[in-house]
């Protein structure tokens, strides 16, 4: 599957000339666009949108292979000479665990969109949904059901609620498909209006949440984190123990895709549904699975973050959603090993972006590497060159 | 009886007439051609800022109108030539993603002294030049049973105007859609392939498509503009998404349809609103809640629509863009 594309046959993974050419068109006009704005907006600033556009086009030269990246960005740090040493490497450090996290919420929209072929708009909600289930297990503030005006506590400690919220956000995805998704499938709707179907799903939760858990950013834990100073740079106790427990559960999404029966079948369903249906796959079932599976490792991604970014809103997951589709699309979409790189190289390249642009900026860089990867192989790295037009 | 005139108010306020304009730029897109253009906030942000900067820096009304066309053409330009030859929900993350990055521009510290950031740019920058061409007084007029100021921000003049523009793009859709041009989108529409076999340059028809939907949505967003203030955060995914929900409620590849929709949804939302607010009890639903709720409630109409009425109020269900 996946790992066989990756030496491939040199007439596919060839990259269309005109296409690096309109790539460059399209990248120098930004940039100058952004100098010009830039310089429009304050003389002063000048010299440093020099450096930002200098930045996001390192950022673009890293979408075309993860290994270069961080020779890049080190290149363009030496170049600039601004920020130290060890903010490189803490920064590099902290984009690992990012991405990371990030993985477990883009393998699960990779999973999805490989075996039924929807780009799931809702799924960032998913990840908001596990913060904060979690933190309404664990808080110890009274808290409420919509609609029923009874307020009770129920303060857990923070690892039973945690899975808790997992069990019932993956019941979510499991309700979702039994009585969203399937029968759609059944009644033939086209995969673009599934798509939008998504998009009014997406639209629906994120107010939902927000009427459920209110606006405010909600900390699941009052604990203040040890951080262990490792000579280079520094990293949180407990984002050790989250970078530990991703590690495990793509660990286990990995073994349970390479070496299980079941697994075998949901590569098979995602490579041709119709042919594994005529080979005795009860497609149905797969994706059912797949659905509790990918909003399962949605809610972990998003306890997980919340206890990274130390709280969760009930948008979080909605800004997250364009990160993961630029990492499941830089993957190739459909990959779920693509998902993993894919992941990793957005966390390095959002986190390692602050050293240059403003971190008001840094999700602006995620998405401005989406959309090269879309000019110059929008199949992705370990994606098939197939007709995507 | 607060609660229907509250909703006929909202029904023909200038916000209402801006996304149906908006609506109808988005319709050239889906409705027409079939394009999932999925970030149409994104014009109308650029819109905004190319009015609004262009006015603050002491351009004339018809220099600043000029430059938000340009600029949103552009961009329609930028985002058209390398997605519109990919499959269409490629075209609809680059789109949603190019929106958010304009966002993101926008609101960022960086461009602070231009788009004043993620306050973005107060109404009294921008608005006197719009409102000091209004021919009516300067005071508050009531008109039947609602009353607006006659000139300035949310006004009679702008109410005037902004319906005139809906009727302008309105007939111009009309025109085009039943011309030999809007024939081949409708074709592009229904199969790219037999057009591009019939010899024609899908690529380009798709770009002028994409670019001209673009402008009208840039328009919008200047009216909306006008109405409101500049602000970033307004124009997220939701706008966008909303737009699409009032579309394709209305009915898509449709004349009337948009501004239907639009009329209908905001309505509705206003009505929502009200009873909710005037029927159920705070202890359930408290008034910090009802916005919430109400934005729930969008969500299922756009996903119950896409499924039973995919055709909208008005719309002809063998007129579909949905043919994948």
């Amino acid at each position: 599957m996946a790992q066989s594309n990756l030496g491939g046959d040199p007439l596919t993974n060839r990259v269309d000339r005109r296409v690096i050419h309109r790539a460059l068109v399209v990248l120098v006009v930004a940039a100058a666009a952004f100098f010009l704005l830039t310089a429009m907006g304050s003389p002063a600033l000048a010299d440093t949108a020099i450096a930002s556009s200098h930045a996001s086009a390192a950022a673009g030269d890293a979408s075309a292979t993860a290994t270069q990246t961080i020779s890049i960005h080190a290149e363009a740090a030496d170049a600039t000479t601004a920020p130290g040493d060890n903010r490189v490497i803490q920064q590099l450090v902290n984009g690992l665990v990012f991405g990371l996290l990030l993985a477990l919420a883009s393998v699960g929209l990779s999973l999805i969109y490989g075996t039924t072929g929807l780009s799931n708009f809702a799924h960032g909600e998913q990840v908001s949904l596990g913060a904060l289930l979690c933190f309404f297990f664990t808080t110890q503030q009274p808290v409420s059901l919509p609609l029923i005006p009874v307020e009770f506590t129920i303060g857990w400690p923070l690892v039973p609620s945690a899975i808790a919220a997992v069990a019932v956000a993956a019941g979510t995805g499991w309700l979702q498909d039994r009585f969203l998704w399937s029968p759609l499938r059944r009644r033939r709707v086209s995969i673009v209006q599934q798509m939008i179907v998504s998009i009014g799903l997406s639209l629906a939760l994120v107010n939902f949440i927000q009427w459920w858990f209110g606006a405010e950013r909600q900390r699941l834990t009052t604990s203040i984190d040890t951080r262990l100073d490792l000579g280079m740079f520094s990293i949180g106790q407990s984002t050790l123990w989250s970078l530990l427990i991703s590690l495990l559960c793509l660990g286990g999404v990995a073994f349970f895709l390479m070496r299980t029966r079941t697994g075998r079948a949901t590569r098979a369903v995602s490579d041709n549904p119709s042919l594994a249906s005529a080979s005795g796959i009860r497609v149905d079932k797969v994706v059912r699975l797949v659905w509790v599976l990918a909003t399962g490792l949605a809610a972990v991604g998003g306890i997980l973050l919340a206890l990274y970014d130390n709280a969760a809103a009930f948008d979080v997951g909605a800004r997250l959603l364009l990160l993961m589709f630029a990492a499941v699309t830089l993957g190739g979409l459909g990959h779920p090993f693509g998902a993993l790189v894919g992941s990793l190289v957005i966390g390095v390249a959002v986190e390692m972006s602050t050293l240059w642009v403003g971190t008001d900026l840094k999700y602006a860089v995620a998405l401005g590497i989406l959309i090269l990867v879309l000019l110059v192989r929008p199949q992705g790295i370990l994606g098939r060159a197939e007709r995507v037009g | 009886m607060d609660i229907l005139l509250d909703s006929i108010n909202e029904m023909i306020a200038p916000a209402t007439a801006a996304f149906a304009l908006a609506a109808i730029g988005l319709n050239f897109h889906f409705g027409l051609t079939g394009l999932l253009n999925m970030g149409h906030a994104g014009f109308m942000l650029l819109g905004m800022y190319g009015y609004a900067i262009s006015t603050s820096r002491g351009a004339p009304i018809w220099l600043a109108l000029i430059i938000a066309i340009v600029v949103a053409a552009l961009f329609g330009l930028l985002l058209g030539w390398p997605t519109l030859k990919l499959r269409g929900d490629y075209l609809a993350i680059a789109t949603i993603s190019a929106a958010e990055l304009i966002r993101y521009l926008g609101r960022s510290n960086s461009l602070q002294s231009l788009t004043g950031g993620s306050t973005g740019i107060r109404g009294n920058d921008f608005k006197f030049t719009f409102e000091e061409l209004s021919p009516l007084p300067d005071e508050n007029i009531t008109f039947l049973f609602w009353t607006r100021h006659g000139s300035l921000s949310s006004s009679w003049w702008l109410v005037i105007v902004s319906w005139a523009a809906v009727a302008l793009f309105a007939l111009l859709y009309w025109q085009l859609a039943r011309s030999p041009w809007g024939r081949v989108l409708k074709g592009i529409r229904e199969d790219e392939d037999a057009v591009r076999a019939l010899g024609k340059n899908v690529y380009s028809y798709k770009m002028q498509a994409l670019v001209l939907g673009g402008v009208i949505g840039a328009l919008g967003g200047v009216l909306w503009a006008l109405g409101n203030s500049v602000q970033p955060d307004s124009m997220g995914r939701p706008t966008t998404f909303w737009i699409w929900t009032l579309l394709l409620l209305g009915g898509a590849a449709t004349v009337f349809g948009p501004i239907i929709g639009s009329m209908v949804f905001w309505m509705a939302l206003v009505a929502v609103k009200g009873i909710a607010g005037a029927l159920i009890p705070t202890s359930v639903l408290s008034p910090v809640e009802i916005e919430p709720f109400s934005l729930v409630l969008v969500g299922i109409t756009l996903m119950c629509l896409v499924v039973f009425r995919p055709q909208g109020i008005l719309g002809n269900k063998r007129e579909l863009a949905f043919n994948d």
